[in-house]
Parts: structure tokens; C-alpha cells; sequence
């Protein structure tokens, strides 16, 4: 069950980190670093905020609109002078943004680790077969097939996703057919960073919140996206839930091996089927 | 003044470094070399080969434990222990580079990166073997180069034969083979080149030369720890050839020499800026400076042949 919610916190970073590659063909390693801000600025939100029982959804809710900003501001600032370029150039590009990232986040917070306590209606523990578990990870179950659903909606029952899918077909054709495609990529940019941002701010409560969580979360969502296909939606979600039980189970059956396993798996990923299992190959 | 006296002025000043310099600079210098070989090791790769792998870190730590393994857990003295070195990241980069080389793209980054992760995660769990966490503590050199000036001159000695190996390899008509891959894979298969096996190779011999690398800095550390195989350490030799400038041989010398110094200005004054200000460079380097710092100088355009598709 615990494997599930942390394929659920997998999943919201990892489609994220799909979506932007689909459409803008770029590896955003910078991806765990939008999870890492998600879960901090959900450490102050919750702390600032007055202390009443909304208090956690509101600030459940601004915590990703402040990283949708930060990922606004990356792309208009930055990504945008270099899509143009060698790939491997936005990918360090990107990897110098960790490191930037990173700093300013110790600097802002500080080295120590923090918490968000859960909301006092989840605090408890619920029954699941006789099982113990904790009542937040059930809210996180629940949310799952909700935010799910909400993004398949999106995505094929939109205007904007028709045209998100559009671009990751062929985006000269999109732009040449009047669709404003830079417009396009600085919204699935700034959608894809909100995605990680709740990713981390819903997980904040479950973990420790600390500096080394961006190189955490983004190896493994690196390796969710990679097996699931880069710029497929529903390998994400598989590949997500899998690796996210694979995870859990892993540590409790042989643990030594589970990350080995994970990246094992990764790399006959890419050996046999590079774009990934749910992923098209490309031209 | 021609060529050869520049370097013939260099290796004089190298040379008698140690009767002018502190301590302190001759081990900054230590590390600038050692650094210099990774990344130049690295360019091979990337600046020849046009391949740009995200996991040298993985050859790099292969270098740096497997002699520190010999003199650690079978007594073997350090010269003896030392050519493990790249004879284990060899082994590493054959085994890995077999499945890398065949894909390209930023699928060859990736897959590189997948093995590295793999390297450090076996390093970090085998407790029994390496230590895990706690890395391998008290790996010197014999007491004849231990002094901060005896493992300078060591360093700069195997620096400097695994430099000419390295330029000889890039001047030789492999070498020349490797660049055609680069411009142009199909192109060099119809003139008969195994594109694969070319680019192989070219990642053994990169991989052996980073485990040289790995291997001075673990006797010149005195220890050795899985952080040498993570993600972080394998974009040193990227930043550093990419600041020095990726398509001429000694640039990433030249960036290595940069590098070091400024990160020791710069930790110096502010140890916790340092990321921020590498990742800023960095940054900046590709939005302003494609050419890295040697391009500023009139080098050749870096040209965006991304890695090879066979």
C-alpha cells in the first residue's frame, strides 16, 4: 500500500518530466529540484498559514502554483534561447539548474531537515485488512485515480491537449499549421513544474523534508519515465506504480538489490525498447 | 615563441614548481592534473568521438577502488596495487560500453548514466566489500611519496605519459577514424569503418584513462568513497571540457586549470556558494559561450553533432 502512494508522488513528477520532453524535447533533470521547492514551500506554507483545518489545502494548493512560477520563469528566461541547440546542451543546462536550485534552497531553508505535519483529520491511522495504515496514504490512494483522470481528461478532452499531443507528433507541423508553439511549450513547462510541485508538497508530509531529496526523486523518476516511454502519459502511470512498488516490496525482500534491480531493469529498458515500453520511437 | 616553447616553458615551470610553491599549491596543482586527465580522458569521447556519456563517475570510482581494494583487503603496496587501475574501469567500460555504443542520442547519455547509478549503488550497499558510506579510509602512497612534492611529481609524471598516450591515440589514424564518426556515421560505415566497434573501443580507452585519473585521486585523497560514482561527479569532467572548450585537445586541460581555481577562490570565501556559482557558469557557458572559454580565444566552433546514430 505504501508502495502505491509513493508510486502516486512517483507518477505526478514523472508525467511532468514526461510531458515537457514530449513536447519540448528537453530532459529537464531540474525536474526533482520543482519536487524538492514543492515540498519546502510546503513546509512555510503550512507553518504561516493560520492554524485552521483549511490551512493544509490551501496551502496544499499555492505550494505548486509558487513552482508553476519558478518553472515560468526558467523557461521564459532561459530554456526558450536554447531549445535551437544540441540536446546534450539543454541537458547539462538543465543539470546546472540542480545545482543553482539547490544552493538557493539552502540558503532560503537552511540545512537542517524539516516536517509538515499531516492535517489532524488524516493524522490517525485507518483498518485495511486488519492492517494498520496511516490515513493520510489513503488520502493519497484517493487522490491518485482523481488527479489521474483529471490529467487523461486534459489531455484528450481539451483543445490544449489535443494540441499538447499534437506537438509531441510533430511540432513544425503544429507550427505551421498557426498554433503559437512557443506559447505552447512555456505552458506545458510551467504545467509540468506544478505537476512536480504537488508531487512534493503532497509527499512533504510523508518524508523527511531535505536538501538531498532533489538527486532522490529525480534518479528515480528518471527511471520511471525512461521504462515507461519519455512522452507517454499512461507509461508514466504504469511504469510509476510499478517502480513504486517494486520499491517498497524490493526493500522488504532482498534489500541490497532493489535499486540495483530498478536501474537494472532500466537499462534492459533501454537496450531492447530505447523509447521505452508505452513510448514511440523516434524518426 | 613556437609550440614547443610554450611547452617546453611549461614543463620547466611545472617542473620547478615545488622549490617556489606552499604545500597547499602543489597539491591544488596535484588536483588540477588529475582533473585535467579526466576530463581530458572524457573528451575523447565527447570532443572526438561526438558521444557524450552522463556516467564517467562509474570508471572514474572503478579506477579509484580497485587499487585501493588491493592495498586495503590484500596488502598489496601501492605501485603494485595501482595499475588495477585502469585495467578494472577498462573491464567496467567494456562491459557497459558493449550495450551503450549501440544506442545514441541522448539515449546513449541516459543508458551511461543508468550503469553509473548502478556502480554507485553496488559500492554503496556492499558494506562487506567497499565500506558503503564509510568508504575506505587510510589508502597512502609508500612513505617515499607521500610528501605533498614526491606525489606531485608522481602525478604530473603519470599525467603526463597517459597524456601522450592519449594524444598519440588521436593523432593516429584511429583517431582520425573516430572523428569521421563523429561528423558522419553513415558516411564512415560506407568507407568501411566498424562504426560500433570504433566507438567501443574509444570508450574502453576513455574509460581506462578516467580510472587512471581515479586511481591518483584515491592515493592522493587517502581514501576513497561512493560519492566518486555518483551522478554529481559525472558531470565534472563535462563542466570542465565544456568550460575549457570540447573540441581541441587541450582544452579541457585548460578548463580543469579554471576550474580548480576558481572553485578554490570561491570555497574559499563562500564554501556554500560554490554550487551556486558552478551551476551559474555553467548556465552561462552554454547560453553565451557555446565555444567554452579556448572557443572565446579563437578556437574552433563546437559543432552540434550530437552523438553518433549508426
Amino acid at each position: 500500500m505504501s508502495g502505491l502512494s509513493v508510486g502516486m508522488f512517483l507518477f505526478l513528477v514523472s508525467v511532468g518530466m514526461s510531458l515537457i520532453f514530449g513536447v519540448t524535447r528537453i530532459v529537464n533533470l531540474a525536474h526533482g529540484s520543482f519536487y524538492m521547492v514543492g515540498a519546502y514551500l510546503m513546509v512555510t506554507l503550512v507553518e504561516v498559514l493560520p492554524d485552521r483545518p483549511w490551512a493544509f489545502w490551501v496551502a496544499l494548493l499555492l505550494a505548486p502554483l509558487g513552482v508553476a512560477m519558478l518553472g515560468g520563469v526558467i523557461e521564459i528566461g532561459l530554456l526558450r534561447l536554447i531549445y535551437r541547440r544540441d540536446p546534450l546542451m539543454q541537458l547539462i543546462l538543465t543539470f546546472g539548474l540542480i545545482l543553482v536550485i539547490g544552493t538557493l534552497v539552502l540558503l532560503a531553508w537552511g540545512p537542517d531537515n524539516k516536517s509538515v505535519p499531516r492535517p489532524a483529520a488524516l493524522a490517525g491511522s485507518v483498518r485495511v485488512f486488519g492492517q494498520p495504515f496511516p490515513s493520510y496514504y489513503v488520502l493519497v490512494l484517493g487522490l491518485a485515480p482523481l488527479v489521474a483522470l483529471a490529467l487523461w481528461l486534459v489531455f484528450y478532452r481539451t483543445r490544449w491537449g489535443m494540441l499538447i499531443r499534437a506537438a509531441t507528433v510533430d511540432r513544425e507541423m503544429l507550427g505551421a499549421l498557426g498554433v503559437n508553439v512557443a506559447a505552447l511549450y512555456t505552458q506545458v513547462f510551467v504545467f509540468g513544474s506544478a505537476l512536480a510541485g504537488l508531487g512534493g508538497a503532497l509527499a512533504a508530509p510523508t518524508v523527511a523534508v531535505a536538501l538531498g531529496m532533489d538527486g532522490d526523486v529525480l534518479t528515480t523518476a528518471f527511471v520511471v519515465v525512461v521504462i515507461g516511454g519519455l512522452g507517454s502519459f499512461a507509461g508514466s502511470f504504469i511504469s510509476a506504480l510499478l517502480v513504486g512498488l517494486l520499491q517498497s516490496f524490493g526493500i522488504l525482500v532482498f534489500p541490497a538489490v532493489s535499486i540495483v534491480l530498478l536501474f537494472a531493469i532500466m537499462a534492459v529498458v533501454l537496450i531492447v525498447r530505447p523509447w521505452g515500453l508505452l513510448g514511440r520511437p523516434e524518426q | 615563441m613556437p609550440r614547443a616553447g610554450w611547452l617546453g616553458l611549461l614543463v620547466v615551470a611545472l617542473a620547478v614548481a615545488p622549490l617556489a610553491l606552499p604545500p597547499f599549491f602543489l597539491q591544488l596543482l596535484t588536483e588540477i592534473a588529475i582533473v585535467g586527465l579526466f576530463a581530458t580522458a572524457f573528451n575523447l569521447l565527447m570532443g572526438f568521438g561526438g558521444m557524450v556519456s552522463f556516467g564517467h563517475a562509474a570508471y572514474f570510482a572503478l579506477g579509484a577502488y580497485a587499487p585501493a581494494l588491493l592495498v586495503k583487503r590484500a596488502g598489496l603496496p601501492m605501485l603494485l596495487a595501482l595499475p588495477a587501475a585502469p585495467l578494472a574501469a577498462a573491464a567496467g567500460a567494456l562491459l557497459f560500453g558493449f550495450f551503450i555504443v549501440r544506442l545514441s542520442h541522448t539515449y546513449f547519455a541516459m543508458l551511461s548514466l543508468a550503469f553509473a547509478q548502478i556502480v554507485f549503488t553496488v559500492i554503496f550497499k556492499w558494506k562487506a566489500l567497499t565500506g558503503g558510506d564509510d568508504g575506505l579510509l587510510d589508502v597512502w602512497p609508500p612513505a617515499a611519496l607521500k610528501s605533498p612534492a614526491a606525489y606531485y611529481y608522481f602525478t604530473l609524471a603519470v599525467v603526463g605519459l597517459s597524456l601522450l598516450a592519449l594524444r598519440l591515440i588521436v593523432d593516429s589514424p584511429f583517431g582520425y577514424a573516430l572523428r569521421s564518426v563523429r561528423e558522419n556515421p553513415r558516411r564512415a560505415r560506407f568507407i568501411g569503418i566498424d562504426v560500433r566497434r570504433h566507438q567501443l573501443v574509444a570508450f574502453v580507452i576513455s574509460g581506462a584513462f578516467s580510472g587512471v585519473a581515479g586511481g591518483l585521486f584515491a592515493f592522493y585523497n587517502g581514501s576513497v568513497f561512493p560519492d566518486f560514482a555518483y551522478f554529481t561527479k559525472s558531470f565534472e569532467p563535462l563542466v570542465v571540457a565544456l568550460l575549457g572548450g570540447v573540441q581541441s585537445f587541450y582544452g579541457p586541460l585548460a578548463g580543469a586549470f579554471g576550474f580548480k581555481i576558481l572553485e578554490w577562490l570561491v570555497s574559499r570565501q563562500w564554501p556554500v556558494y560554490w554550487p551556486l556559482f558552478l551551476g551559474s557558469i555553467v548556465i552561462v557557458v552554454i547560453v553565451v559561450l557555446p565555444y567554452g572559454f579556448v572557443g572565446l580565444a579563437g578556437g574552433r566552433p563546437w559543432r552540434t553533432r550530437p552523438a553518433a546514430k549508426a
